[in-house]
């Protein structure tokens, strides 16, 4: 796998383990690794696409980034780095707490799912998308509401919709909003948790395109996270594919596309809707059975149970990821 | 939508549509705010006396000896009796009195009969046993009674939204312990504790001073309020474990905003809603509390004006009907506007558009 020249984000073997809680007090009964020994680097200017199914632990990477698990998750343990290479050098985000967090946080943005939960409905867009800068910037209250009327002219807003709330807007302004932001600040790396998937076909394209152009003009590096593999195909040079907490095949998206060599990444590509219907179809039938629970894992290889060419060995060692055909790949015996 | 509104505001044009409750939410509120400045409107002492070309204004505290006035007598002027006197001798004199010339805590022998008496024209509710107007008596337990409510209301709920918030928020094993404590302290029995405390404290009463700066006023408002804040957390950190979660709160992380900015400002305001639509169902309670403590005897000390000891009055005089209807029908009458604004307070925040109320 090539490695892009200058990376702005590396994670090294990074896990997150909620714990499973039980009785009056809080027992700890077990754990559920949702990202397991995850490796990636994000290059500057790139957008690495992360793909896989809902519960596979995509959304806790991006989370993991931004550093804002510990907060919402009670308990929650860390391990590995998140390297961020920032103008002045580098550092690994995954120790820091929320005060040594902070001066980075211009740095990371996110775009969140659902435009209708990312924004607060009590205040209008100038507070939604002031907030940052008042935190970050020293900027006069004024310079700041004409750096929100600058941003969601960017975004494709007008300026006269300032003073409106959140239910006043369609779910793909919405979006906008939350784009304009994450933008607020200048940040280098924007995670775009499925940012269009809660949104019509039509506006999809408008907001990835809107994405795109910024990422030109900004020079933005995105982690652009979606269940959607033909969303991430358009987006994203660069695809992981996740399962169950960890990477199955990583590599250029053209090559990844033509020639999924993981089982799981063939089963992805033949369950994806085809826009020609007389598209020729491959041979892969779609994948039986469910996605096994993240807190009883299966052993050895994670896809093993669903696996059309499993064998007695894949439930013995957790195959590495290897370098094959020009991309990383976690399973030694598909051709 | 031509112009934009916030969430809080489209709630309170909702409101004041629903006409019943926004109605009694004016009677009740515009009344209230009267009874502030009930001192003028009924009181035994003159607003303003004119005698012999100077001025006088016992209504602002002072005290004015009967013989400053030329009225032979003993102690303080009695501002009825030198309004009669100044009007027989016809030599310019005059007092202004209060539209009811008569005090709250003022007991009027010198009507005929012996009090109870009943309606009359100058006392139209009658009297009550000790001979004091009755409606004088409710208009200041009014006062009184609304106060207390709302002062418990307030220190009662902010407490529980503050415990219920950090419940809530930080979750967790404090979360555990916290509920666990809320349960004990729920099962306290709440009327032997207040007797216990008004065994032990005796009530201080300072003669001719606000009910606002009476210690045992405070005190009852503090007991009160100890054990009134537990049901509103329940509903408090309900909602927090339902709001931390959503994005809106993850974004607010993501830009490095504080906890108490993410609780204060975007968790709050968004949990808010069970507080709002149950406060006014928790006043008529603390109004039937104080009512309750006060009939029973472990209230507010004699001699002040509560609704309670009247009705307790009328427990004891069931003949004499003024004493059974007037402080009843007015106690039934105001929780009964409040509970129509708590009715539509609750429908103003139903975010159906539709209301079956009008």
């Amino acid at each position: 796998m090539p490695t892009p020249p200058e990376s702005i984000l590396e994670l090294d073997h990074l896990s997150v383990s909620f714990p499973v809680t039980a009785g009056v007090f809080l027992r700890r009964v077990g754990e559920v690794r949702a990202v397991d020994d995850v490796s990636f680097t994000i290059g500057r200017g790139e957008t690495l696409g992360l793909v896989g199914e809902s519960g596979c632990g995509k959304t806790t990477v991006g989370r993991a980034i931004l550093n804002i698990l510990k907060a919402t998750a009670y308990g929650v343990e860390i391990s590995g780095k998140i390297l961020y290479h920032a103008a002045g050098g580098t550092v690994d985000l995954a120790p820091l707490g929320r005060r040594a967090m902070r001066p980075y946080r211009t740095d990371l943005q996110m775009v969140f799912q659902d435009p209708y939960a990312s924004l607060n409905p009590r205040q209008s867009v100038t507070q939604i998308v002031a907030e940052p800068l008042a935190i970050h910037s020293k900027l006069s209250k004024r310079e700041q509401a004409e750096r929100v009327e600058w941003l969601l002219q960017k975004v494709g807003l007008s300026a006269e919709q300032a003073n409106r709330y959140p239910h006043e807007f369609s779910g793909g302004q919405r979006q906008r909003i939350g784009i304009a932001r994450a933008l607020a600040t200048n940040p280098k790396l924007v995670v775009a948790d499925e940012p269009v998937s809660a949104l019509d076909v039509s506006v999809q394209a408008q907001v990835i395109n809107l994405l795109q152009d910024l990422q030109d003009e900004f020079g933005l590096s995105y982690l652009f996270i979606s269940h959607d593999l033909s969303v991430v195909r358009h987006i994203s040079k660069r695809v992981a594919v996740m399962y169950l907490g960890h990477i199955v095949e990583m590599g250029d998206g053209d090559t990844l596309y033509q020639r999924p060599l993981h089982p799981y990444t063939r089963a992805l590509l033949a369950s994806a809707p085809r826009p020609t219907p007389t598209a020729r179809r491959t041979r892969h039938a779609p994948l039986a059975g469910d996605i096994p629970s993240p807190m009883a894992k299966p052993s050895g290889c994670p896809f093993r149970t669903r696996c059309p060419i499993a064998r007695p060995a894949c439930a013995e060692a957790l195959p590495p990821l290897t370098v094959r055909d020009g991309r990383l790949v976690a399973c030694p015996y598909s051709e | 939508m031509t112009s934009s509104e916030s969430i809080f505001r489209k709630r309170i044009r909702k409101f004041t549509r629903l006409k019943r409750g926004y109605w009694s939410f004016l009677l009740i509120f515009g009344a209230y705010f009267i009874s502030f400045f009930l001192p003028l409107i009924a009181n035994s002492k003159a607003l303003v006396v004119k005698y012999d070309g100077h001025y006088f204004f016992p209504i602002s505290g002072a005290y004015h000896a009967a013989t400053e006035f030329g009225v032979n007598a003993i102690g303080e002027a009695d501002y009825r009796e030198i309004d009669r006197a100044f009007e027989t001798e016809g030599r310019g004199n005059w007092v202004l009195m209060p539209l009811i010339p008569y005090g709250p805590n003022e007991p009027l022998l010198d009507a005929t009969g012996s009090p109870p008496n009943p309606p009359s024209r100058a006392h139209p509710m009658g009297t009550d046993d000790r001979g004091r107007d009755v409606l004088v008596r409710l208009a200041y337990g009014f006062n009184i009674s609304m106060t207390f409510a709302l002062l418990v209301t307030v220190i009662g709920e902010g407490f529980g939204i503050a415990i219920g918030a950090l419940l809530g928020y930080f979750g967790g094993k404090l979360d555990i312990l916290g509920q666990r404590g809320i349960e004990i302290w729920s099962s306290l029995p709440f009327l032997y504790t207040i007797i216990i405390i008004s065994s032990v404290i005796v009530p201080v009463y300072l003669p001719g001073q606000y009910q606002l700066f009476q210690p045992s006023f405070w005190l009852l408002v503090v007991v009160l309020a100890v054990f009134d804040w537990m049901g509103i957390t329940y509903y408090v950190r309900g909602e927090f474990y339902r709001e931390k979660v959503k994005d809106y709160v993850a974004a607010a992380m993501a830009s490095g905003v504080s906890d108490t900015g993410i609780v204060f400002k975007h968790i709050l305001p968004n949990a808010l809603t069970p507080v709002v639509s149950f406060a006014p169902f928790v006043i008529v309670g603390n109004i039937g509390s104080l009512v309750a403590l006060d009939f029973l005897g472990f209230g507010l000390p004699a001699p002040t004006p509560s609704w309670g000891e009247l009705i307790g009055q009328g427990m004891s005089n069931l003949t004499k009907w003024w004493l059974v209807v007037f402080p009843n029908g007015v106690f039934f009458l105001t929780l009964l506007l409040v509970v129509f604004i708590g009715e539509a307070v609750r429908e103003a925040f139903d975010p159906r558009e539709y209301s079956r109320l009008r």
